[in-house]
C-alpha cells in the first residue's frame, strides 16, 4: 500500500463515519423521516451504524499492521499505524453519545 | 565552468524582469513570497488599527466615538482582513518563498498560477479596503450570518462586497494550495523520501489539502447567498423552503478547520525553529508528523460546536463536543514534543526563542479555554459574549502571530542576506506580550461577567469599566509594540551589516544558498540522505555552487529542475519552467472585472470576462509542453530522465488531481446542503418535484457512455467521442429547465438550477479541454507530448459525467418516489 495512502486512509474513515452518523442522526430526528417510517428503531440503528465504524477501524489497524501489506519506510509504517489507532479511539470517542444521550431531544 | 559564471548563467535564465515591469511579470517564487508578505503585512496593519479603532471606541461607557453603523462596518472588517487577508496570505507567502528551498528545488510547482493566486489576492483585497474607505463595508459580522446579512438585513451593496471580495480572494488561496500540495509531494530534491522531508513542509502539506477541503463550503455558501441576494434564489429563506442554519454550516464547515489552517503554519515554524534555538534535532518527529495530520483531519469534525445554541439534539451536540475534546490530544502531543526538544537541548535566548515562549503561554491557555467552551454546559453561559473573543484571540494571536514574528526574525537573515543589528525587537516584544495579556486576559472576566461581543456601547454600573479601560490602554501598548516590530524589520533590512550564510547553524536546505537568495535557489540540486543535509555535509552549499549536484549545467538556458516520487524521492523526470509573462496579472485582472460585473450588477461585463479568461486560459495551456518528445536528458550525476512533457502524470496532472479534490468537496458541499433542506428545513415538500421526463436520462445515459468510454480507446475518434458525449449532456439541461419552476419560488427548484448549472460549467470546461487536447495533435504535437494532457482532459471528463450521474439522481429522484 503506498504511502500518502496508508497515511490518509484511518482519518478519512473516521471523518466518513463520523459525518455519516450524524447524518443518519438528523435522518431519523428529522419530522419527515417520522411520517415516513415511524416504526423503525432509530437508536438501535444509530448504534450499529457506530459499531460498524468501529469494526471497520479495527480492520484498518490490522491491515496497516499486517506483513501482507508492508512499507519500506520504517517512519511512515510507525506514523500510519499511530493514525490508524488514533482513528480507533477517535471514532469510539466521538461516537460514544450514541450510547449515552437522549436521542432526538 | 567556475561556481560565479554558473551564477551568472543561471540569474540570467532565471532573473525577472528588470525595474518596475518586474514587478508584473515576475513568476518567480521568491518575489512572490515576499510581495505576498508585504501584502498581507500592510493588510495586518489596516486590521490592527481597526482594532485599535474597536477598543477606542470601548474604552468608556456610552462613548461617542463611533456611531453603531460605522462600529459595525469596522468590527466586521477588523475580523474579515485578519481572518483572510492577512492570516491565511501570510502563510502562503511564507510557503511561496520558503518550501522549494527547504524542498531543494528551484521554484514551485506552477510559477505562473503563484503569481495569478497573488494578483488575485491583491486585487479581491483592495476592493475590500476600498469598500471599507467608501463607507460601504460590510457590516452583518465577519461570519455573515443571515437573515442578518441578506437583503432583509443588509438591503446595501455591503454585504455584497464580502461575499464577491472574498470568493475573489479565496482564488488566491485555492490556486496557493493546489502549488503548495504539488510541490510537497513531487518537487523535492532527489534522495529526499517523506519520512527525510523536514517537518516545514509536513505541516505545510497537511495546511494546503485542508485548504482545499475547507474552503469550498464557504465558497458554496458566499455563491448561493449571492444568489439570494441578487436574483432572489431563496436558499436561506425560512418561508420558501429555505434555512438560515444551512449558512452556519456551510461556514463552519470552512470556519472550524480555518482556526487549524492557520495554527499549523506556525506549528511548523515552531518545530522547525525551536530545535535550532535548542541547538538539538526535533525531538518525535514521527508523532509530531501523526499529530498534524490528526489535527487537519479531526477539524473537520468540530464545525457544530460554533452552532451549540442554535437547538440542535442532545446528541448531535455531544457527537461534536467530544470531537472538540479529542482534538486537544494531538495538539498537546505537539506541545510536550516541543517540550521535550527544549528539554534535550541547549536553549538560546535568542529574539525569535523569546516568541515561541510567549507563543507557548499564550497558546496553552487558549487552548484550555477552548477546551472548555467544548463543553455544552459552558458554552451556553459564555456563546457570543467576550469570553469567546478572549479565547479566540488567544488562539490565533498565540497560536499563529507570535510564531509568524519568530518566523520573520528567524529568516529575516534570510530575506535580506543582513545580520539582525538592532535590538528594538526586545522592546517590541514586551511591549506586545504584556500589552496582549493585559488586554484579551481581561476581556475573559468581561465575557463571563455578560458583556455580549459586537455591542457598540455599553451602560455604566455593570462592572465592565475598569476590564474595558484596561483592555483598551493593553491594547495600544500592544499595537506601539506591533509598530516597534515592523520598524526594526525595515530598519535591520536596509542599513544592517551583511550577514553570514547560516547564522543559526540550522541543519535545513533552505540555508544551503547565499542569502538574499538567488533566483534560481541552488546552482545545482542535492542529493538528500538525511532530514538536516547541512548537519551530515557542511562543505554541501559549496558543492552545490560548484554545481557538483544534479542540473548544474546551465548551456541549455531553461528554467530546469526535478520532479521526484512521492515515497522515495528518486527523481523521475525533468520540468522546464514558463519565463516571466504578464499573462498572470492580465488573467487576474479579468477575472476581477467578472466579479465587478457581479457586485455592480452590470451582467453584460460578466460573460465578457468570462470569455477573456478562457482566452487567458488557452493562451496559457497552449505554451504547455513540447511538440515533440526530446528523450533523456543527462541531469548530473550519471542520470537521464526525459521531460514532463512526456510523461504520464505531469505536474498538471497532479495539480488537476488536488483541483478536483477541491472541486470534489465544492459538489459535495451542495449534495449536503440539499440533503439538510430536504430533511430538516421547515415548508417542505416543495408545491411540486421535478418530473423531466425519459428524454433527460437518455441523453445523460448516452453521454456518459460516449464521454466515459470513447476516451479509453486512445485514439482521435475516441476523444471526438467524448466531445460529443458531454455535448450530450449539456444537450440534457434543456429540458430539464424547461420543466423546472421559477427557481424563486422554492429552495427545491433553486437547488436545481444550481445543480444543473454546476453540471454545464464542467461540461463546458471538459469540452474546451478536449478540443484543446484536439487542436495540438492537429497542429503537429506528438502523442507522446500530448499523453500528459490527454489524461488530464480525460480525469476532468470522468468528473463530469460522474457529476451528471449524480446530479441526475439527486434532483430526479424525489419526483419519480412520490
Amino acid at each position: 500500500m503506498n504511502a500518502t495512502l496508508r497515511l490518509s486512509l484511518p482519518l478519512t474513515l473516521w471523518l466518513a463515519a463520523f459525518s455519516a452518523v450524524y447524518g443518519l442522526h438528523g435522518l431519523l430526528c428529522s419530522s419527515r423521516w417520522a411520517t415516513i417510517a415511524p416504526e423503525v428503531p432509530g437508536r438501535a440503528l444509530l448504534v450499529g451504524a457506530a459499531l460498524v465504524a468501529v469494526a471497520l477501524q479495527v480492520m484498518l489497524l490490522a491491515v496497516l499492521r499486517s506483513s501482507r501489506w508492508p512499507h519500506p519506510s520504517v517512519a511512515i509504517h510507525g506514523i500510519s499505524l499511530t493514525l490508524a489507532a488514533a482513528a480507533v479511539v477517535g471514532t469510539a470517542w466521538t461516537l460514544l453519545p450514541v450510547l449515552a444521550t437522549s436521542h432526538c431531544l | 565552468m567556475n561556481a560565479l559564471r554558473r551564477h551568472r548563467a543561471l540569474s540570467r535564465i532565471w532573473a525577472s524582469d528588470p525595474g518596475l515591469k518586474g514587478w508584473f511579470t515576475t513568476v518567480n517564487h521568491t518575489d512572490l513570497g515576499r510581495m505576498f508578505l508585504l501584502v498581507a503585512t500592510s493588510f495586518f496593519v489596516v486590521g490592527g488599527i481597526l482594532a485599535m479603532l474597536i477598543r477606542a471606541q470601548l474604552a468608556s461607557p456610552r462613548s461617542a466615538f463611533l456611531g453603531p453603523d460605522h462600529y459595525n462596518q469596522i468590527f466586521t472588517m477588523h475580523g474579515t482582513i485578519m481572518m483572510f487577508l492577512f492570516a491565511i496570505p501570510f502563510f502562503e507567502g511564507l510557503a511561496v518563498y520558503l518550501l522549494p528551498k527547504m524542498l531543494g528545488t528551484r521554484d514551485l510547482a506552477f510559477p505562473r498560477l503563484t503569481a495569478y493566486g497573488f494578483w488575485c489576492y491583491v486585487f479581491g483585497g483592495s476592493m475590500m479596503i476600498f469598500a471599507l474607505l467608501a463607507g460601504l463595508a460590510p457590516d452583518s459580522g465577519w461570519f455573515m450570518y443571515p437573515p442578518l446579512s441578506s437583503t432583509i438585513g443588509a438591503p446595501g451593496i455591503n454585504s455584497d462586497f464580502w461575499l464577491i471580495g472574498i470568493t475573489f480572494v479565496e482564488i488566491s488561496a485555492i490556486s496557493a494550495a493546489v502549488e503548495i500540495t504539488v510541490t510537497v509531494l513531487r518537487y523535492r530534491a532527489p534522495g529526499m523520501s517523506l519520512s527525510r522531508m523536514p517537518i516545514f513542509a509536513w505541516y505545510a502539506l497537511v495546511t494546503a489539502v485542508m485548504i482545499l477541503t475547507g474552503f469550498p463550503p464557504l465558497i458554496l455558501g458566499s455563491i448561493l447567498l449571492e444568489l439570494e441576494r441578487a436574483f432572489g434564489l431563496p436558499f436561506f429563506q425560512v418561508a420558501q423552503g429555505g434555512d438560515a442554519l444551512l449558512w452556519q454550516h456551510l461556514f463552519w464547515l470552512f470556519g472550524h478547520p480555518e482556526v487549524y489552517i492557520i495554527f499549523l503554519p506556525a506549528a511548523g515554524a515552531i518545530s522547525t525553529i525551536l530545535p535550532v534555538m535548542a541547538r538539538t534535532t526535533l525531538m518525535g518527529y514521527g508523532w509530531i508528523v501523526a499529530a498534524a495530520v490528526s489535527l487537519g483531519v479531526l477539524s473537520f469534525g468540530l464545525w457544530v460546536h460554533h452552532m451549540f445554541t442554535t437547538g440542535i439534539p442532545h446528541m448531535g451536540l455531544a457527537f461534536f463536543s467530544a470531537a472538540s475534546t479529542l482534538v486537544a490530544v494531538p495538539t498537546a502531543v505537539q506541545i510536550f514534543a516541543w517540550i521535550g526538544t527544549l528539554w534535550k537541548g541547549r536553549p538560546e535566548m535568542h529574539l525569535p526563542m523569546l516568541w515561541l515562549l510567549a507563543f507557548f503561554a499564550t497558546f496553552v491557555i487558549g487552548g484550555l479555554t477552548g477546551v472548555m467552551v467544548a463543553i455544552v454546559p459552558f458554552d451556553w453561559q459564555a456563546h457570543d459574549t467576550y469570553f469567546i473573543v478572549a479565547h479566540l484571540h488567544y488562539v490565533l494571536v498565540g497560536g499563529f502571530v507570535f510564531p509568524m514574528i519568530a518566523a520573520l526574525y528567524y529568516w529575516m537573515p534570510h530575506f535580506t542576506g543582513r545580520k539582525t543589528y538592532f535590538k528594538l525587537g526586545h522592546a517590541a516584544f514586551w511591549l506586545v506580550v504584556p500589552g496582549f495579556h493585559g488586554t484579551f486576559l481581561a476581556l475573559h472576566w468581561a465575557g463571563l461577567l455578560g458583556m455580549r461581543r459586537r455591542i457598540d456601547s455599553y451602560e455604566a454600573g455593570q462592572g465592565w469599566e475598569t476590564i474595558n479601560i484596561i483592555a483598551s490602554i493593553s491594547g495600544f501598548v500592544m499595537a506601539i509594540g506591533f509598530a516597534l516590530v515592523l520598524i526594526d524589520v525595515v530598519v535591520n533590512a536596509v542599513v544592517a551589516i551583511r550577514g553570514s550564510r547560516d547564522p543559526w547553524g540550522a541543519g535545513t536546505l533552505d540555508w544551503a544558498m547565499p542569502t538574499p537568495a538567488a533566483p534560481y535557489n541552488f546552482a545545482s540540486l542535492a542529493h538528500v540522505t538525511s532530514r538536516e543535509p547541512l548537519y551530515d555535509d557542511p562543505e554541501l552549499p559549496v558543492r552545490l555552487a560548484r554545481g557538483e549536484g544534479y542540473l548544474g549545467d546551465p548551456a541549455g538556458g531553461r528554467r530546469e529542475t526535478l520532479a521526484v516520487d512521492i515515497a522515495t524521492g528518486e527523481p523521475r523526470y525533468v520540468v522546464i519552467f514558463p519565463g516571466n509573462t504578464a499573462l498572470p496579472v492580465l488573467m487576474s485582472a479579468i477575472t476581477g472585472l467578472f466579479f465587478l460585473g457581479m457586485l455592480l450588477k452590470a451582467y453584460w461585463l460578466v460573460p465578457i470576462s468570462a470569455l477573456g479568461v478562457i482566452g487567458c486560459v488557452l493562451v496559457w495551456v497552449w505554451g504547455l509542453g513540447q511538440r515533440a518528445p526530446e528523450g533523456h536528458l543527462p541531469v548530473g550525476r550519471g542520470l537521464s530522465l526525459p521531460t514532463a512533457a512526456e510523461a504520464a502524470d505531469p505536474p498538471g496532472w497532479w495539480g488537476s488531481v488536488f483541483l478536483l479534490l477541491a472541486n470534489g468537496t465544492f459538489f459535495g458541499s451542495l449534495l449536503f446542503g440539499y440533503a439538510f433542506l430536504f430533511s430538516i428545513a421547515p415548508n417542505w415538500p416543495p408545491p411540486a418535484y421535478l418530473e423531466p421526463g425519459v428524454l433527460p436520462l437518455v441523453l445523460v445515459l448516452a453521454g456518459a457512455g460516449l464521454a466515459f468510454l470513447g476516451p479509453r480507446f486512445g485514439t482521435l475518434m475516441g476523444q471526438s467521442a467524448a466531445f460529443f458525449g458531454l455535448a450530450l449532456i449539456a444537450g440534457a439541461a434543456l429540458p430539464v429547465l424547461s420543466e423546472s419552476p421559477d427557481p424563486t419560488l422554492h429552495a427545491y427548484d433553486a437547488t436545481v438550477w444550481v445543480f444543473v448549472g454546476y453540471g454545464l460549467l464542467h461540461c463546458l470546461v471538459s469540452i474546451l479541454m478536449w478540443s484543446a487536447v484536439g487542436l495540438r495533435r492537429l497542429s503537429g504535437h506528438s502523442a507522446g507530448t500530448t499523453l500528459g494532457a490527454t489524461r488530464i482532459a480525460r480525469l476532468w471528463s470522468d468528473y463530469t459525467l460522474l457529476v451528471a450521474l449524480l446530479t441526475t439522481a439527486a434532483i430526479g429522484l424525489p419526483g419519480v418516489l412520490t
